[in-house]
């Protein structure tokens, strides 16, 4: 036995893939458009294209690995979609509450309604602007002053002299 | 000349009878101990005495004659000072409708029975027809991750199943500074300005419809009252110990209430939930400051809700009790060990009212609201002070050599007995006690109906005996419990304990005995020297002695749910709302127990739903749409992200502390970011890849 080696426990994230080949990128792309909600393999593999010359278009980037740009280019075609049909600005909370209404079932059909010319994909639209989360109201400002509380003092009447 | 109004007057002599009972049965009773103490002098012994019992049974005479007061409000069923019966005055018929804020505020609770219970409450407000009139707020100052996200998906699933989209809200406050009050603040000045009303509630109060929608409508006829109390019903909780308080609140709880506002009307206090008030005036006259000094007297002013109505009484405005509404119910803690834990929780708010009460500018019945909840706890040492001074007395009795001949006489001089002065005292102080007990049971021989919710007169008598027996058992043990608490308040130590179970659950041996071992030892020890060495006053002392003595089996005990269970089917402290429940508890009832959620995220249970923030595309974007926008991170704060990031790729998230967890979900770009690395490195054991 080799007294020399200290075993460590494995990290708990497994390693990154530093040169993923484009099957390793398409089959983690697949996966994740599946956890997405769309199941069509035909819509899967064009999104997943879509996706790839996404990354392959934007300049090389310090930070995430090329997995994980892979899959954030997959969730910018998402936004770019909602962005467009929604009529919403880019890097948004309503962006990410449309990107949530879309994800959560309020529109089943909206893989298809991806791939649908403009105007066509009324019905998910319509879904999904319903289903988008409406957290609090338009803010009304109101004002709250703090109130004086002149708590008792035993040497407040000395002060009061004093200051007379 | 002006004529004074009549409810001026009305309120007035109320005011004037009810504390000249309680001054003239005070003086009385401290007129019967003064005249045993008197005949040789007062030692200093004896001073302490007589004035611990003054303050002592001063309080308690508060509590008899309110208790009797409601008695006689109940039996004669004649209130004219009612809030809920005056007329008050028609609304504005061009006034817009009035809409009103059902606000939750909740911190790291059970999201599911929160939202259970919102839901029922929707319901109930739903079966009035008047649902249109009130939105829905849930005010999370949640700082655990994993409840913080269960939160957002419960919430979402309740808009999605009540179609609530504009009336149902949620936010969880960035930091919760202030806490309660600082909540409560953050929602009037965001969104106050849309309601005329809020209405309060705590994480376990339930309320039915038709109370709400009463409850807007006395608020519309009475311009003058800014805040209206409603009393909550202890409901839902199966331990027998929890059984015993829900009957004994339920039982006594509605005599206390109606005498409560025999005497307040107008000048009533805020417990802090089950209420209604007016958001204008809120807004002026209710910011809180914060107090000089140190904690535990100083910082924060921890119970809000009794300063808040003294600060609306301070403006002018009416604060009421409105102990005739029903509907108006709250979950309990479920076991003594519980209890005892939310008494920790109260009492340094409670004992900054110390400092409240001799501030300048409140009114008079506010000084005695801030009064009676310092009392609610000071009480507690006074008591045991006056059994120690009693017993150190005692001793020093038995000490004393009777000397039978002395001076001039020739005829031994007998030592003057004042067992009778003694035995009145007592009598008197255990009938102002328990009495209050027999008067809420004679009640139900008036109203059959009542009679027959509350198990019969015979169980009910039954259950007011056992409960008697219950409260003399636990009362020692909460007396040291809260001795504890105010001294480690005002030494400034913590307590150290887990934050309070709300749920059902039992106390084990091991807790028990941890809890209640030096209360057991103390028991004992006593009760061996007072035996010992002042035999007279250890049978005197015997309840005191067996309570401290037994409490690790009556707490034990008395959290069983199969006892409880077992006295409910024996027909034992029956409430109404066991034997007839009210609609909205069957809503509660069946959201807890069958509801399908819509969100297909919610039918299962993940291991950590702060994962699942991160893993899964759907409750990541909901959670990034529900964080407030906020400034990127400084350099420090970048580093410090950076820092907690790595540790998650090597040790996972079990290795991050809430906080941190929190921090991590906190940032937008940074919750994006996570979702693409676990998507691209996932935990082997994730289940993300096929």
């Amino acid at each position: 036995m080799d007294r020399g080696k200290v075993s460590a426990p494995a990290p708990y994230m497994t390693a990154p893939l530093v040169a993923p080949s484009s099957e390793q990128l398409l089959a983690r792309l697949g996966a994740y458009w599946r956890a997405l909600g769309v199941s069509d393999p035909d819509q899967v593999a064009a999104l997943s294209q879509q996706a790839l010359r996404r990354v392959a278009e934007t300049p090389e980037s310090p930070g995430p690995d090329p997995v994980a740009r892979v899959i954030l280019a997959a969730g910018d075609l998402l936004d770019d979609w909602l962005a467009r049909a929604l009529e919403l600005p880019r890097s948004s909370r309503e962006l990410a509450a449309a990107r949530a209404a879309l994800l959560s079932g309020a529109a089943p059909d909206w893989p298809a309604a991806l791939f649908a010319p403009p105007g066509q994909a009324d019905a998910v639209v319509n879904a999904l602007r319903a289903a988008i989360a409406e957290p609090a109201p338009p803010v009304k400002p109101g004002s709250m002053p703090a109130q004086r509380i002149d708590l008792f003092d035993l040497l407040s009447p000395l002060r009061r002299l004093q200051r007379r | 000349m002006q004529t004074v109004p009549a409810s001026i007057m009305g309120h007035t002599l109320r005011r004037i009878v009810f504390f000249l009972l309680v001054l003239l049965t005070t003086l009385g009773a401290m007129a019967l101990m003064v005249s045993v103490f008197q005949t040789d002098g007062l030692s200093p012994m004896e001073l302490i005495l007589l004035v611990l019992y003054a303050i002592l049974f001063s309080w308690i005479c508060v509590s008899f004659w309110t208790a009797f007061m409601g008695f006689f409000v109940i039996l004669t069923g004649r209130d004219r000072w009612a809030i809920s019966r005056q007329s008050g005055s028609a609304p504005d018929p061009a006034a817009p409708p009035p809409r009103a804020a059902i606000l939750m505020p909740i911190y790291n609770e059970d999201s599911e029975r929160v939202f259970a219970g919102l839901h029922a409450i929707h319901q109930s407000l739903a079966d009035t027809g008047q649902l249109e009139g009130f939105d829905f707020f849930v005010l999370s100052d949640t700082r655990d991750p994993e409840v913080w996200v269960e939160e957002e998906l419960r919430w979402q699933d309740m808009v999605r199943a009540l179609d609530g989209k504009g009336r149902i809200f949620y936010r969880n406050r960035p930091e919760n500074t202030s806490r309660k009050s600082g909540n409560l603040e953050d929602f009037c000045t965001r969104w106050g300005g849309h309601y005329r009303y809020m209405i309060v509630l705590d994480a376990d109060s339930i309320m039915k419809g038709e109370t709400l929608v009463e409850m807007v409508r006395i608020m519309e006829r009475q311009p003058r009252v800014a805040l209206l109390q409603t009393p909550p019903v202890p409901i839902n909780r199966e331990s027998l110990f929890a059984r015993i308080l829900q009957f004994a609140g339920s039982l006594y709880g509605r005599m206390f209430t109606a005498g409560l506002n025999y005497w307040q009307l107008g000048e009533s206090n805020y417990w802090g939930h089950n209420a209604i008030i007016r958001i204008q005036p809120f807004l002026d006259h209710c910011g809180l400051p914060r107090l000089p000094g140190r904690e535990p007297f100083g910082g924060d002013i921890l119970s809000h809700d009794f300063v808040e109505a003294a600060l609306l009484r301070r403006a002018g405005w009416e604060v009421w009790l409105a102990y005739d509404l029903e509907g108006s119910y709250e979950e309990i803690p479920p076991t003594l060990i519980d209890y005892a834990k939310r008494d920790r929780r109260w009492c340094q708010g409670n004992l900054q009212h110390l400092r409240l009460a001799l501030a300048s500018g409140w009114n008079g019945l506010s000084r005695l609201h801030f009064s009676m909840g310092v009392m609610s706890y000071l009480a507690s040492p006074l008591w045991l002070l006056f059994l120690i001074a009693t017993g150190v007395d005692a001793y020093f009795q038995t000490q004393q050599e009777t000397v039978y001949f002395f001076g001039e006489n020739w005829a031994p001089v007998w030592p003057v007995s004042f067992a009778v002065e003694m035995t009145t005292v007592l009598l008197v102080t255990l009938t102002m006690l328990f009495l209050p007990k027999g008067l809420a049971l004679a009640l139900l021989l008036k109203d059959s109906r009542l009679r027959r919710a509350y198990g019969g007169m015979v169980k009910a008598t039954l259950s007011v005996v056992l409960e008697t027996v219950f409260s003399v058992l636990t009362a020692p043990v909460l007396m040291l419990f809260q001795t504890k608490f105010v001294l480690a308040i005002l030494m400034r130590r913590a307590v150290g304990w887990p934050p309070q179970q709300r749920g059902d659950h039992q106390t084990g041996f091991r807790e028990a005995a941890l809890t209640h071992g030096v209360q057991t030892l103390i028991g004992i020890v006593v009760g061996v020297l007072s035996y010992q060495y002042v035999p007279a006053f250890f049978w005197w002392f015997i309840p005191v002695l067996l309570g401290l003595a037994l409490a690790i089996p009556v707490s034990m005990l008395s959290s069983s749910i199969a006892l409880g269970r077992q006295a409910r089917a024996l027909g034992l402290f029956l409430t109404p709302e066991e034997t007839a429940p009210p609609k909205v508890l069957g809503y509660l009832e069946d959201h807890l127990a069958e509801s399908e959620p819509v969100l297909p995220v919610l039918r299962e249970t993940p291991a950590s739903r702060f994962v699942q923030a991160l893993t899964d595309p759907y409750v990541n974007a909901l959670h990034r749409s529900l964080l407030p926008p906020r400034e990127p991170p400084g350099r420090r704060r970048r580093h410090y992200l950076e820092g907690l990031v790595h540790q998650l790729e090597e040790d996972g998230p079990e290795s991050l502390s809430p906080a941190q967890k929190r921090d991590l979900i906190a940032d937008p770009d940074l919750l994006l970011r996570l979702h693409a690395l676990f998507w691209s490195r996932p935990p082997a054991n994730a289940g993300m890849l096929p």
